[in-house]
């Protein structure tokens, strides 16, 4: 099967279109969803843990907020810090990776070390260490979730980068007297690019989920709505024993099909770039 | 009708373009039948359609009857499901695989798995006859048995080729196709099977097909031979027969390209072009566009006929007596 | 040389485990030490500040605070737990049975139905039931495990009441027999233990699957069925068995996750275990449990990755032989 073009992809794929409707309606609420939200989101009401009517498409909060603009601008959150936190991971694992891989010796033990530990650590408890032990902020949580995400990327670059560094085309190049910044400019970079951009993908993925969960915790910034802090308080203030539907199930929703649209738009950039792994090639 | 094999018309589609195209040939009880051509022209394909083993996707259709000396009555297997196909397998006819490297399970024993044919085929037999029946075996190959309770990573190439050999002989079939028995291995390996396999063939009586793009493989082990071209049989005849008069040209043509000891040192011209695409065969013979030889009547289809005692040839202009001198680099008539 | 290898494995084990508590120790030090955590609670003098200092042994050198630490930590003295007062180590050893209960029934029913269901995908590439299978595994694998919870309970214990919403007994009862007390814990595992399977299944689903796939088209699978064996025997006795081997060092990868979901899940369900422990933690900023938490977390997760690569070495031949 001959590589398609990735546009071609994306359009003709049920997965394509679904990754891309998915991802430009989530970018359109996050963007918008504080001037479309027909409530603003911390209103609170007498109407408590209402069912969904005309006037709350979602119903209400326990402390009669609307949770329909909850969710709306609960998206900026997901996709501020997913988005965030992976460009951090991605920039780190690379750097690493890179370092890694082309200048080998102590400089490849020392930091493939230090990425194996990070790979074998659990991230959730790490991140709830590294999270508790600051103030609660967005920042902090891109921060933690970026610092923590990295060795995956990582271990994906080094390997890249050490078959590329034994290439012919690097030999010329340092032959012929180029630098290592110039080599890794020119030579490495260009071809560990797709490979370090269809990982973050799926880094983003893993980001939104990681951010859901540590706001679910309590971890999250109070002074934002998030997906995760609507299920927080949804379990906190007995939602689920109240038969609450309408506050529980929309937050994890909106989760999944965030998390799978990007996935999807993930795994169909690692088969472009990647023939290997087409099952119908 | 006493012969072993008969295979009428064979013909496989894929998708509606033949890979092979109305292969007919015979076998004798006992017989070595070389299949010979280059990549892509059909052997391997034809082979696989012997034991109805073809991936999904390819259609066969013809004839294919094995006459094994055992039984009473003829096996159809152009007729056979698959479930019928799976007593016909292994125990009449078996298959040795083109490339010897990954053809075993790697997590079981060597012997567990030639014990597991063997049982998979004949009922009531008792665990120390199919040990003695796997020990035998494997010195038949040249192996020493105590390779039997190995991992096949801890064989070498050429021993696992003799165990291919010695799996395909476990059922005591009547019939053995040896696909590129010899490739892949180094020259003195080479020498070894091809000795093991005709030894195998006198011992036991054994009817092979032999497949190789070799022809000089072909020349010592085999009685007769047939060489396809574009997926159909372009000559076929008794193996000194054509090696000495070739009735083809492109049989000519792989002859010419094997070195002679003795001879002289150039090389002979590379044959111009390549195989045809399945999809879009030429019109008529299905090699004029690469013959030096072709004219306007190549456009036409040559059925494969008898041109000499035994030996038969698609060509128009067959029998050839001898061979014009090539002109340079024609490259045919094509539509 | 199989006993060299299992030495490295065991050596970069400890090594691993050894940087976790070095890890630990600067973290809670340098990035804040409990003192001034506990300085945020509006009651502390400076005296009684001065006497926790004492107390924490932080008015020493940093050196020598490191090697109590480690001196500690090897005898599992890992502090006070500020809410229970109790050792931290106590508070771990009642949790931890109930968590390997939630974790090892979830795991072991995934690994077995997600395996299952890996070689019917496998064996039936591209038709429908494959695409339902991927499909419900990628909705898993999607969904915040503890969302899968809440709905659970919305669904079992609320909506239809048959399974309880939380806790791992009725609280208050007085049980006849330990039998009769198995079984009321057993009807309190359900729904955390579903959840648990569902957050896992889709992972060792695609996996298997994935794995399976690579199998089939080994040159030896196509040996065998020229062979005249059925193919069912041939996926059964071939195909699974050389599956299985990429499938137990690819889990590994799980292990992490296996954690966050215990943390979670737990936290839904009020289940006594390690996770319900880090999350009161959490709320309570009761670092020396947080701290503990994180070490018994990681130390399992170590552990599991030997057990794998121990588990492979004996399962494949190729590996002993070497």
């Amino acid at each position: 099967m001959t590589a398609k073009n990735p546009a071609r992809l994306l359009i003709d794929t049920w997965r394509g279109r679904f990754g891309l409707t998915i991802l430009a309606v989530a970018l359109f609420v996050a963007v918008f969803g504080t001037a479309i939200a027909p409530y603003p989101p911390e209103a609170s009401s007498l109407d408590v843990l209402q069912p969904p009517s005309f006037n709350h498409w979602l119903g209400t909060t326990e402390s009669g907020a609307d949770v329909f603009s909850q969710l709306l601008v609960g998206t900026r959150v997901s996709m501020l810090v997913g988005f965030a936190a992976a460009i951090i991971s991605a920039v780190l694992g690379s750097a690493v990776g890179i370092a890694s891989g082309y200048f080998g010796g102590w400089t490849d033990r020392i930091l493939d070390a230090l990425e194996n530990w990070f790979l074998v650590i659990p991230t959730l408890p790490l991140m709830i260490v590294l999270a508790r032990l600051l103030d609660p902020t967005l920042t902090v949580l891109i921060a933690v979730i970026g610092l923590t995400s990295w060795a995956g990327t990582g271990r994906i670059v080094r390997a890249q980068v050490l078959t590329l560094r034994e290439r012919a085309f690097v030999e010329r190049a340092r032959a012929l007297g180029a630098g290592d910044t110039y080599i890794i400019r020119t030579h490495i970079l260009p071809n560990t690019l797709p490979l370090i951009f269809a990982n973050t993908v799926l880094i983003i993925a893993v980001a939104i989920l990681s951010e859901a969960a540590l706001s679910f915790l309590g971890l999250g910034d109070p002074t934002r709505i998030s997906w995760g802090t609507m299920l927080e308080n949804a379990f906190n203030s007995g939602a689920p024993s109240a038969g609450a539907w309408w506050y529980v199930v929309p937050p994890g929703l909106a989760i999944t099909v965030l998390v799978l649209g990007v996935s999807l738009l993930g795994f169909l950039y690692e088969e472009y770039i990647n023939p290997r792994l087409r099952e119908d090639g | 009708m006493s012969n072993l094999l008969e295979v009428t018309n064979l013909r496989v589609e894929h998708r509606g373009k033949p890979i092979v195209d109305d292969v007919s040939f015979t076998l004798e009880k006992g017989e070595a039948l070389g299949l010979a051509g280059e990549s892509g022209c059909g052997k391997t394909t034809t082979a696989l359609s012997l034991m109805k083993m073809l991936p999904s996707g390819l259609k066969q259709s013809g004839g294919i009857v094995l006459r094994p000396p055992d039984l009473e009555e003829p096996i159809r297997i152009d007729r056979r499901t698959e479930a019928g196909m799976q007593v016909v397998r292994w125990r009449h006819i078996s298959l040795v695989f083109q490339g010897a490297m990954n053809s075993l399970d790697p997590v079981k024993y060597i012997d567990a798995q030639i014990a597991e044919v063997i049982r998979l085929h004949e009922d009531g037999v008792s665990g120390k006859q199919v040990h003695a029946r796997i020990d035998d075996l494997l010195t038949t190959v040249g192996l020493t048995p105590a390779l039997g309770h190995r991992y096949s990573h801890q064989l070498s190439g050429g021993q696992r080729q003799r165990v291919m050999i010695a799996l395909a002989l476990a059922c005591r079939p009547s019939l053995v196709i040896a696909d590129e028995p010899t490739t892949a291995l180094d020259v003195v390996m080479q020498a070894q099977v091809l000795q093991l396999l005709e030894w195998l063939r006198r011992e036991l009586g054994l009817a092979l097909i032999l497949i190789s793009h070799d022809l000089g493989v072909l020349a010592e082990t085999c009685d007769r031979i047939a060489v396809m071209y574009a997926g159909r049989i372009v000559e076929t005849g008794p193996v000194a027969g054509v090696f000495a008069s070739p009735q083809h040209p492109y049989t000519k043509r792989l002859l010419d390209s094997l070195p002679v000891i003795g001879g002289s040192r150039g090389l002979a011209p590379p044959i111009p072009g390549g195989p045809p695409d399945p999809g879009d065969p030429p019109d008529g013979c299905a090699f004029h566009p690469r013959c030096p030889y072709s004219t306007e009547r190549c456009l036409k289809d040559p059925a494969l006929r008898e041109v000499a005692p035994g030996q038969s040839a698609a060509c128009h202009f067959a029998p050839w007596s001898s061979w014009p001198e090539i002109k340079p680099v024609s490259v045919g008539v094509r539509t | 040389m199989s006993g060299r290898w299992l030495a490295g494995k065991v050596a970069a084990a400890i090594l691993t485990l050894v940087f976790v508590v070095i890890f630990n120790f600067f973290l809670f030090r340098v990035m804040g030490d409990p003192t001034t955590q506990l300085a945020r609670l509006p009651r502390a003098t400076p005296e009684e500040i001065t006497k926790l200092q004492a107390q924490y042994g932080l008015d020493k050198p940093l050196v020598g605070q490191f090697t109590d630490n480690v001196a500690d930590t090897a005898k599992l003295d890992l502090g006070i737990s500020q809410r229970s007062r109790r050792p931290v180590w106590d508070e771990i050893k009642d949790a931890l049975p109930w968590t390997l209960l939630l974790v090892g029934t979830g795991t072991l029913i995934a690994t077995l139905l997600g395996s299952w269901m890996g070689v019917i995908a496998a064996t039936r590439r591209g038709q429908k039931s494959d695409d339902a299978l991927l499909g419900f595994s990628l909705f898993t694998y999607a969904s915040p495990e503890y969302w899968i919870g809440i709905i659970l309970i919305l669904v079992f214990a609320v909506w239809v009441p048959i399974f309880p919403s939380g806790l791992q007994m009725t609280p208050g009862v007085d049980f006849s027999s330990f039998l009769a007390e198995a079984a009321d814990v057993a009807k309190h595992l359900v729904l955390p233990a579903t959840a648990m399977t569902l957050m896992l299944l889709g992972q060792y689903f695609l996996i298997m699957r994935s794995s399976m796939v690579d199998v089939l088209t080994e040159d030896f699978i196509t040996v065998k069925r020229a062979t005249g064996m059925r193919w069912d025997r041939v996926v059964r006795r071939h195909a699974v068995p050389n599956a299985l081997l990429p499938l137990v060092t690819l889990s590994a990868i799980q292990f992490g996750a296996v954690v966050g979901g215990a943390i979670t899940i737990e936290t839904i369900f009020s289940w006594p275990g390690l996770g319900e422990l880090t999350f009161q933690a959490i709320n309570d900023k009761d670092y020396p449990v947080l701290q503990g938490t994180f070490l018994i977390f990681s130390f399992g997760v170590i552990l599991a990755n030997l057990a794998a690569d121990i588990l492979y070495f004996y399962l494949d031949p190729r590996v002993q032989t070497k």
